[in-house]
């Protein structure tokens, strides 16, 4: 997801005159002058002014410099996932999906099959065999439960697969 | 003296002492692993700390940290790899080291030089902290404005970024520490009739997203490191007596530096590494021998960047301010615990800071031991493929973030800053300054608002008292200085033309 400063700079933007609007319309303070709104009007100031720097490409020397600086650490940074096929970068998503995943399964499932689930699918999308994502699922979940839910009394829902603990 | 054998006995409780060591362990690994930074390692370890006692909490936090810190250097020796941020200013230098057959000199340089910048920084601690506890008993909420407000000006300096792009995450950061109803007028600001947002955004659940989640993407897309050979090493202290005697002046520096830099609100250990290590070879008498594998920039990062991390402790505790990221998740554990960051914690709970002190010394001497058992186990743990560190990792987070409230949409919170902080950071927006704004700023608004009630909405008391006037220069330079050095950079070229 690399995008140009002009578009992240005009999004910078944007928000900003969300937040000064949005807080422009909060009620004020019965009797006092600086009420809710003060701050986020504020903010919302400072962000517009540093999105229209940003989307002009004012400051990107130093970032220029700081990749330079790295560059010599790291060797040259990796831009395969720009050039790599859509379905490659695409996997980008399977994190944050695996957690939504777990928000609407956990209370149906239990906390034991959800999370398994959730190992197996990121393991073999990490390149695992199957020998290894399946033993790794069943194991770390029961281990995670084990330890979340025996020593540390975190409230996980049992569901289908109820532990002996 | 009571106070100091009532510490004694606090720390060596059986309870505290686990603590210390098996997060001294974890700490080891999640810092060894590529990626896994000192930030992330406490952060997941938060949820666990609601479980312990206050001091065994605290105990664990550092321990955790300072071990990360130090075993970020392993992957950084031997496979170019910085493990922390931290450790990316030294990297070539210590892999040109491996590569010369002198691993074990690279390796042994971090352990012992980290324990010792590690001591140093407590030092600073105890004697800085109470001497600053004073000063700040006389502190109003202008003060307390400016230093925060210091604080994140500071978080966008040492970004290594486009400051225009840090100042704009600070600024994300502020906006959202707004959302929720905790502020002077008592009304849901920018929760769009979601109830879950009305108590505010968490700070440990976003720290959680920006740090871990979005590692666990960046993964993902990109290719898998190379396995580590594996490798005997010899004696690894041998030759660092010989280093400190060598290059004492050196080490003191980092110290010195790592020191300063710790106790600026908002700048921590990944600058003092960059700013000594630069410093290093500028000072040097042999500056062509840096990148060929030199031990002194080494000496002098590593001295640098663990003793930041103690100092960095002194504004937490203080103002409830955070030095860095990590002492950002360590003031959240403090107010939960009851150890609520001001400078009465000094007078009222001495025994606890004392109690503080000590475990960063344990921690730091039981870094030596635990260090040399980590660098030899090293080659084992660097080939646990990223296929099983990975899903757990997501999965601990999954359940960490929900520990947290027993909610679940603290979970949905890490998935959302996950995605945030992946596209943030591949388009040069720094995340530690968002999190900053974000954990700083209720603060920031409460000190803000509350100074312009007493003030009858004049600016002009701002910047009368002396203490407030100082720290607004302070912050109006912090703010100019990326200007300055952008002229400057203009005017030069143009004077050597000139020149010529």
């Amino acid at each position: 997801m690399h995008l140009s400063d002009r578009i992240t700079g005009s999004f910078v933007a944007t928000l900003g005159v969300l937040a000064a609007y949005g807080g422009s319309r909060l009620p004020p303070v019965p009797g006092q002058d600086i009420g809710p709104s003060a701050f986020p009007i504020l903010i919302g100031v400072g962000l517009i002014l540093c999105g229209l720097l940003i989307a002009a490409g004012i400051g990107h020397s130093f970032e220029e410099e700081a990749e330079a600086d790295l560059a010599v650490v790291e060797g040259p940074p990796e831009y395969a996932s720009t050039k790599a096929p859509l379905t490659y970068r695409l996997r980008a998503l399977l994190p944050p999906g695996l957690l939504l995943f777990y928000v609407v399964a956990v209370d149906r499932l239990g906390f034991v099959p959800t999370a398994a689930i959730m190992i197996f699918i990121a393991s073999v999308a990490f390149g695992a065999k199957l020998r290894v994502a399946l033993p790794l699922a069943a194991l770390a979940s029961v281990a995670i439960h084990l330890i979340f839910y025996k020593l540390l009394r975190v409230p996980l829902p049992a569901g289908l697969l109820p532990m002996p603990w | 003296m009571n106070e100091l054998i009532e510490a004694l006995r606090l720390v060596l409780a059986p309870d505290v002492l686990i603590a210390i060591l098996l997060s001294s362990i974890y700490g080891l690994v999640i810092g060894s692993l590529p990626g896994l930074s000192a930030t992330m390692a406490t952060a997941l370890l938060v949820p666990v700390t609601f479980y312990l006692s206050p001091i065994a909490a605290v105990a664990s936090i550092i321990a955790a940290s300072a071990m990360a810190i130090f075993s970020g250097d392993i992957p950084g020796c031997l496979l170019r790899i910085p493990g922390t941020p931290a450790s990316a200013a030294y990297t070539d230098e210590a892999y040109a080291l491996t590569r010369k057959g002198q691993a074990e000199i690279a390796l042994g340089a971090g352990l012992w030089f980290s324990a010792l910048g590690g001591i140093a920084g407590t030092i600073s601690l105890v004697v800085m902290a109470p001497a600053l506890a004073e000063l700040a008993l006389n502190f109003s909420t202008f003060e307390y404005f400016w230093l925060a407000f210091l604080g994140l000006m500071c978080a966008t300096l040492v970004a290594r970024s486009s400051p225009v792009k840090a100042i704009a995450s600070m600024l994300l950061g502020l906006f959202i520490a707004c959302i929720g109803m905790e502020n002077p007028g008592g009304v849901p600001r920018f929760t769009f009739g979601i109830t879950e947002l009305l108590g505010g955004i968490e700070p440990i659940p976003v720290l959680v997203g920006v740090f871990a989640v979005s590692e666990v993407i960046r993964a993902m897309v990109s290719p898998e490191p190379p396995p580590l050979p594996h490798r005997r090493f010899g004696s690894i202290l041998a030759g660092q007596l010989h280093l400190t005697r060598k290059y004492w002046r050196q080490m003191t520096r980092g110290n010195l530096v790592g020191i300063i830099i710790g106790v600026l609100p908002g700048a921590g250990a990944d600058m003092a590494a960059w700013v000594s290590y630069a410093m290093s070879k500028r000072f040097s008498k042999e500056p062509k021998k840096f990148g060929t594998g030199h031990p002194e920039g080494l000496v002098e990062a590593g001295a640098s960047n663990n003793a930041s991390l103690a100092s960095g402790w002194v504004p937490s505790l203080l103002f409830g301010i955070p030095g860095d990221t990590i002492t950002a998740i360590a003031i959240g554990v403090l107010y939960m615990k009851g150890l609520n960051p001001g400078p009465t914690l000094f007078t009222e709970r001495a025994s606890s800071m004392y109690a503080l002190y000590i475990i960063f010394i344990l921690a730091n001497i039981l870094m030596i031991p635990l260090g040399i058992v980590m660098i030899r186990v090293a080659s084992s743990v660097l080939r646990a493929p990223r296929a099983t560190v990975m899903p757990v990792i997501l999965v601990c987070c999954a359940v960490g973030a929900f520990a947290t409230g027993n909610n679940l949409f603290a979970v949905v919170l890490v998935a959302t800053f996950g995605v945030v902080g992946y596209v943030m950071e591949r388009n040069g927006y720094p995340v530690a300054a968002m999190v900053l704004g974000i954990v700083m700023g209720t603060m920031v608004e409460q000190s803000f608002v509350t100074s312009l009630i007493k003030s009858d909405g004049s600016l002009l008391p701002f910047f009368e008292r002396p203490v407030s006037a100082v720290l607004a220069a302070m912050t109006i330079a912090a703010l100019l200085w990326p200007v300055f050095i952008w002229s400057w950079k203009r005017i030069r070229p143009r004077h050597q033309e000139q020149a010529l």
